[in-house]
């Protein structure tokens, strides 16, 4: 890697001081699994790292009445352990299992994994693409098995993240921290499409840091589940993977939340396929109807249209799971 | 922009300087002539520089050695008391979970990491454990039967 | 020498004589001497330690990271050598600056085409070349006080290119109008490699069913843990090498020929290695640069390749198109085989075997060899392409070859409603039909029959694919034939201490497979002494005996034979001076368990160290060399891999359950070194069969996967229960009754598991690495 200087503030309002005053030339680093495999990609070389470690309180696992606040420095080998995570916000926990390797997992931390950079091999090869400020995307007439397939263009790449279609499952929200104080976003709309912005995947600006994550407690009675297709069971990112949050009475679906990763730019709320369920009972016409619906629109590239029926496989395993069918 | 760090390796204390972009890997390397820990990808997807990092396998490609400080590495040199080996090493030789060696010192760390965590694992609970450690030459399975024979005394 | 037990010393002339020698499919003729005497082969009612699972003798130094890798070495005053490298796939580099780069502080030299010498290279190339083929090729190289300050001197060296057009697809590389890779055209030599037995048309004239089909096959990266690199440092004129390489002898004559130095004054040491799969077995580039470069600043220089450079820079298995063609009578007797492939040779030949024989060829031997045919035809088309030079790995062309050959004879057995083992079985061929010679040894019908057992064979779908579900089961076999057989030249010295220990020095190499282990084995076995008083000395040119590559799975049947030689010698003369202190004839004595005792009276022992205490300064050294191989014979390895999937319907991932691998190499010297060769090679071969793929974006040539990440190496989670096997019994081809191991076991995974996915789903999948997407598409048609 290229130097740089390293910098660990002790509080917050520390942080958002340098980042303000480096004016874009400074990265904020986490568990760093991320960033500095990008630095030693290439693809980013900032001149300054602000290291988050040894801020109190952004590392905190915080219930209250009705939500869970997570710090964004919160590991996601501890999410993976934490009892009452692993009991009352299970998907969560299932979908950071999921992410990388142990080693990985141990260094890695919840808001990186909200913020890393997409993993499209033109992106983080020796090309000059649309996201890296070029004029094109190679993507689209090149090897494009792993791209998007809804909602992508001019730039195709999937979001790479786990917890996010978990947390969007749950209708998580982020605290956002900047120069000019703080605010709260809901999650869906956290992160960002080519279209609104080819060079970005999500709305933090260079000058802002994301401090937490609150996610409502699950209404009692629900059930999650995240499922993963991929090519092997380690380190590999999703060929396709589902997010279901799922509230069932008496056999009539009273809630549900679908959202789908590795096939778009975001985490994908399959809002079509909710509908088709969404106060009906859990049959399974309904739930081969829903799967055919959630994906509608959809326009795959030359090789990735495999994605749509696994897709719609991983919906049908969930519903079918979640259903107790 | 250089740092001062202080830090525990295998028992003992360190106080070093060191620039902020040199990473754990490499401290431990060239600096410290500590050459057990290897080079396999420098990208965190191969698992040979795993080192425990307050008790916690990491990939020491990825940990800058500037956020070491005020931590406690083991490195595989840390393992052995003088002649006599931990006993994942004993096994990890009487079982024939070694071939090429190049992977093992982080094999044999991060399984370490797990039987100190747990002494009783499953053979499931092994294999996910070591999952992010890649052996090209073994096939993994005398790795496992190694790991198993000391979870199980 | 001592005398012998009548007084007379005796000189043994060497008697020579030309010998068969296999490797990789080269056969050459070579000129061998006789060894001393003819050893019988061994009862194995006898065997204390042949044939046991004996711990490796190097585990200590590896478990406790003092095993020292050719990256672990640390000379005072080592400078750091980096490469600059061409990031065209096709290019004329027309200026290069070098003064930046030079004033940086810490820079101590920098090599280029300006001032290296025009080394030959590859065909018609150079060290440095003007003309680039491939993205990665070598353009210029620093030595600096640090790999950081190297690493910031190539970004300030100042190269321009004129890029010229460039072909990465091998099938479009053979269009007319495709852009050149090398003058003369992109096919090697002009012309397809032809072989032909028989009558290719009149076979098919007489076969009942015809099996035509087509199969792709990808490159394959060797992704050895260790990447590549050396250590260098000059004495004077005289140049050591630390290298990582299967083939210190091939290195050191390399080495010397490229700087035109004397042979003596090349010193090539390889201890410890993190593997090499076929990818380490010459010189690199960076060898000679990083020679170079200590020569120019008088200082040792360390030169390690990083993980992008090792994929760009090293060489991989290389592609295949098959269009496979098969005729078979009804009873299943094969009447015809025809292959026409299409392999990618990438920017050169291969710089590893004289022009004239290609790797790309390889791929053709399974159709020539496997199954008894008298008419066979192949067709090989090797393919220049704007790509890394492909290198042999682990049974090159076998993989790619027994693939495909395997799923026509799967193919063939269903649609003749016939047992696939069965229809094996029909053509089991009794000799080598390519040069006429009986086998040493086939013992293929037992790992058909003890695999069948072990995979409980009868469980598979009578019919492919005829129980619909979500996760399908299937059961799937594949047979193959490797050579393996080994040969001369090789050497070993055993010399005998006066406690009665013993060290033992061969050239070989130990590249992870535990050939150090199996040769302390055999020299105890010979010896009668313990495996823990025998120390072994590998891999350096200056201290050890020539010994070959270790490639071909053939170090142990190559060395092993000399180091019982040796082992034998050493004996001989031990049981001489026994004799003569005993007052014994030496034929009367014999050493077991460190014991030399009277043959007829076992009870009078005496133990060998108060024998060899009576040596004083004289020695005792063992001297064996490999003798020739049994004329007019064939000697192959044979085996069977059977596995069991599961496929998941609806997302196409595939799970392999269990493979049971049964192998044919003759006498097991070390059951554990031989189970971590099967084990080992059964998951590679799996990531070559569902996973592992070099991937280049054909717009821009560049390759897609150069890291760990994009190119998917199995996992622990990923691997299938493993039951290695073998069939009993060794192979008279030489004095120790084994066979190579090392690359047998890599070359059925994949068709065995496709075969078991046809018998899960009923649909064949013909193109490699078997991923999730292809099982969805084939599963729609």
């Amino acid at each position: 890697m290229k130097g740089f200087t390293f910098h660990k503030p002790r509080s917050l309002k520390e942080a958002l001081a340098m980042l303000k005053e480096a004016d874009g030339k400074a990265k904020i680093m986490a568990g760093g699994t991320d960033l500095l495999g990008a630095m030693k990609d290439g693809i980013m070389q900032p001149e300054r790292l602000i290291n988050l470690q040894e801020i109190p309180d952004l590392a905190n696992i915080r219930p209250d009445n009705d939500r869970l606040h997570l710090g964004a420095l919160v590991s996601l080998h501890e999410i993976t352990v934490h009892p009452s995570i692993q009991k009352r916000f299970g998907i969560l926990a299932q979908a950071a299992q999921e992410v990388g390797s142990p080693q990985l997992r141990n260094m890695g931390t919840l808001g990186g994994n909200l913020c890393q950079r997409p993993r499209c091999w033109y992106y983080r090869g020796d090309f000059v693409c649309l996201k890296r400020g070029g004029d094109q995307c190679f993507a689209v007439t090149g090897q494009n098995k792993y791209h998007a397939v809804i909602e992508g263009g001019p730039c195709f790449i999937v979001h790479p993240s786990d917890t996010a279609p978990a947390l969007l499952a749950m209708d998580a929200s982020v605290r956002i921290a900047g120069p000019d104080g703080e605010k709260i976003a809901a999650l869906e709309k956290f992160f960002m499409t080519p279209r609104d912005n080819v060079t970005r995947e999500n709305i933090l600006e260079p000058d802002q840091i994301l401090t937490e994550i609150m996610v409502p407690l699950p209404r009692e009675g629900s059930r999650g589940i995240y499922l993963k297709a991929r090519e092997r069971r380690c380190w590999d990112f999703a060929l396709a993977s589902v997010a279901l949050l799922l509230n069932i009475d008496d056999g009539i679906c009273q809630e549900i939340r679908l959202v789908l990763g590795g096939i778009a730019p975001i985490p994908f709320r399959a809002s079509k396929a909710e509908e088709v369920l969404k106060g009906k009972p859990i049959e399974i016409e309904l739930i081969d109807q829903a799967c055919r619906m959630a994906l509608s629109g959809a326009r795959p590239l030359a090789s990735n249209a495999y994605k749509l029926e696994l897709t719609q496989a991983l919906i049908k395993q969930a519903l079918l799971t979640l259903s107790n069918k | 922009m250089t740092h001062q760090i202080e830090l525990i390796i295998n028992g003992e204390h360190y106080e070093l300087m060191v620039k902020a972009n040199k990473t754990l890997l490499e401290l431990l390397r060239e600096d410290l002539d500590l050459t057990g820990t290897k080079m396999g990808c420098g990208t965190g997807d191969c698992g040979a520089c795993t080192v425990l990092l307050d008790n916690r396998p990491v990939n020491a490609c990825l940990v800058l050695a500037v956020e070491a400080r005020g931590k406690e590495i083991v490195t595989i040199e840390g393992l052995a008391q003088g002649e006599t080996l931990h006993p994942l090493q004993q096994a990890f030789i009487d079982h024939g979970a070694v071939q090429c060696g190049f992977c093992t010192p982080g094999m044999i760390l991060t399984a370490k990491a797990l039987l100190d965590n747990n002494p009783n694992p499953t053979e499931p609970m092994i294999r996910r454990a070591i999952a992010g450690n890649i052996c090209r030459c073994t096939g993994y399975t005398k790795i496992v039967k190694a790991i198993m024979a000391v979870a199980s005394r | 020498m001592l005398p012998n037990a009548s007084g007379k010393v005796v000189v043994t002339v060497g008697r020579r004589v030309k010998t068969r020698v296999e490797e990789e499919g080269k056969i050459e003729e070579i000129n061998v001497e006789l060894p001393h005497e003819d050893l019988p082969p061994w009862e194995e009612k006898n065997l204390v330690w042949v044939g046991k699972g004996i711990p490796r003798v190097d585990g200590f130094e590896k478990c406790t990271g003092k095993a020292k890798y050719t990256y672990d070495i640390h000379l005072p005053g080592m400078l750091y050598g980096k490469i600059l490298r061409c990031p065209h796939p096709h290019a004329r580099l027309i200026r290069l600056d070098t003064s930046k780069a030079q004033r940086l502080s810490g820079v101590k030299a920098i090599l280029s085409q300006e001032n290296a010498p025009p080394i030959p290279w590859y065909n018609d190339s150079f060290l440095f070349d003007r003309t680039l083929r491939c993205v990665g090729e070598e353009v210029a190289a620093v030595a600096a006080v640090d790999e950081y300050i190297a690493r910031d001197a190539l970004d300030m060296i100042e190269a321009e290119y004129e890029s010229l057009p460039f072909v990465v697809d091998p099938e479009e590389a053979l269009r007319p109008g495709a852009p050149p890779v090398r003058p003369g055209g992109n096919l090697l030599d002009g012309k397809p490699i032809i072989y032909s037995r028989g009558e290719i048309e009149q076979g098919f004239d007489e076969a009942d069913l015809i099996i035509e089909e087509n199969f792709s096959t990808q490159v394959q990266a060797h992704a050895c843990m260790e990447t590549h690199g050396s250590v260098v440092n000059w004495e004077g004129d005289h140049l050591t090498i630390w290298e990582s390489t299967q083939g210190v002898s091939d290195v050191r004559e390399g080495m010397a020929k490229a700087l035109g130095i004397p042979i003596s004054k090349v010193r090539v040491i390889k201890d410890f290695m993190g593997g090499g799969f076929g990818s380490k077995t010459r010189e690199g580039k960076y060898t000679v640069i990083a020679a170079l470069l200590a020569k120019m600043t008088g200082r040792p220089v360390k030169l390690m390749l990083d993980r992008k450079e090792e994929f760009y820079a090293t060489g991989h298995r290389p592609s295949s198109l098959q269009y496979v063609k098969a005729g078979v009578k009804k009873d299943g007797s094969l009447t015809a085989i025809y292959l026409r492939s299409i392999g990618a040779c990438g920017a050169y030949e291969t710089p590893l075997f004289p022009s004239k024989f290609s790797m790309i060829d390889a791929l053709a031997r399974p159709y020539r060899e496997l199954y008894h045919c008298p008419n066979v035809k192949t067709e090989v088309y090797p393919v220049y392409n704007n790509i890394p030079v492909h290198t042999a790995q682990r049974a090159p062309g076998h993989v790619e070859g027994t693939f495909a050959l395997e799923q026509v004879m799967d193919q063939a057995a269903h649609q003749l409603g016939m047992d696939p083992i069965a229809l094996r079985m029909k053509n089991y061929a009794l000799k080598d039909q390519v040069e006429d010679f009986p086998y040493t040894r086939k013992a293929l019908d037992q790992c058909y029959q003890k695999g069948a057992e072990k995979i409980q064979w009868e469980k598979r779908n009578k019919k492919p694919g005829e129980k619909k579900a979500l996760i399908c089961e299937g059961i799937g076999m594949a047979g193959q034939i490797w050579g393996g057989g080994g040969g001369p030249p090789a050497y070993a010295i055993i010399k005998i201490n006066q406690d009665g220990t013993a060290n033992l020095l061969t050239g070989t190499q130990d590249i992870g497979t535990g050939s150090k282990t199996v040769f302390v084995q055999i020299a105890s076995e010979e010896l009668g002494i313990s495996p823990k008083d025998i120390t072994i000395t590998l891999g350096d040119t200056e201290t050890t005996p020539y010994a070959p590559r270790s490639s071909g799975s053939r170090t142990v049947p190559s060395v092993g034979p000399a180091v019982r030689s040796a082992a034998a010698d050493a004996k001989r003369q031990l049981l001489d001076l026994a004799g003569s202190i005993l007052d014994s004839k030496a034929e009367d004595l014999a050493i077991r368990e460190g014991q030399i005792y009277l043959k007829n009276n076992p009870t009078r022992k005496i133990p060998l160290k108060e024998i060899t205490q009576k040596m004083g300064n004289n020695m005792i050294m063992g001297v064996g060399s490999r003798g020739p191989n049994p004329p007019q014979a064939a000697i192959n390895v044979f085996g069977a891999q059977f596995a069991h999937v599961a496929v998941n319907t609806a997302t196409g991932e595939v799970r392999v359950l269990k493979v049971v691998s049964i192998h044919d190499a003759g006498r097991v010297i070390n059951s554990m070194t031989l189970n971590n060769q099967i084990e080992g090679g059964i998951v590679q071969g799996m990531g070559y069969g569902l996973m592992e793929e070099v991937i280049w974006d054909k717009g821009t040539g560049i390759m897609l996967t150069p890291n760990l990440h994009a190119y998917k190496l199995p996992t622990m989670l990923d691997i299938p229960e493993v039951v290695p096997g073998v069939a009993e019994g060794s192979d008279p081809a030489n004095n120790i009754g084994a066979k190579g191991i090392g690359e047998p076991p890599k070359i059925p995974t994949a068709p065995a598991i496709a075969n078991a996915i046809y018998n899960a789903i009923g649909v064949r999948l013909k193109e490699l690495p078997i991923t999730p997407d292809k099982v969805l598409r084939a599963l729609k048609i």
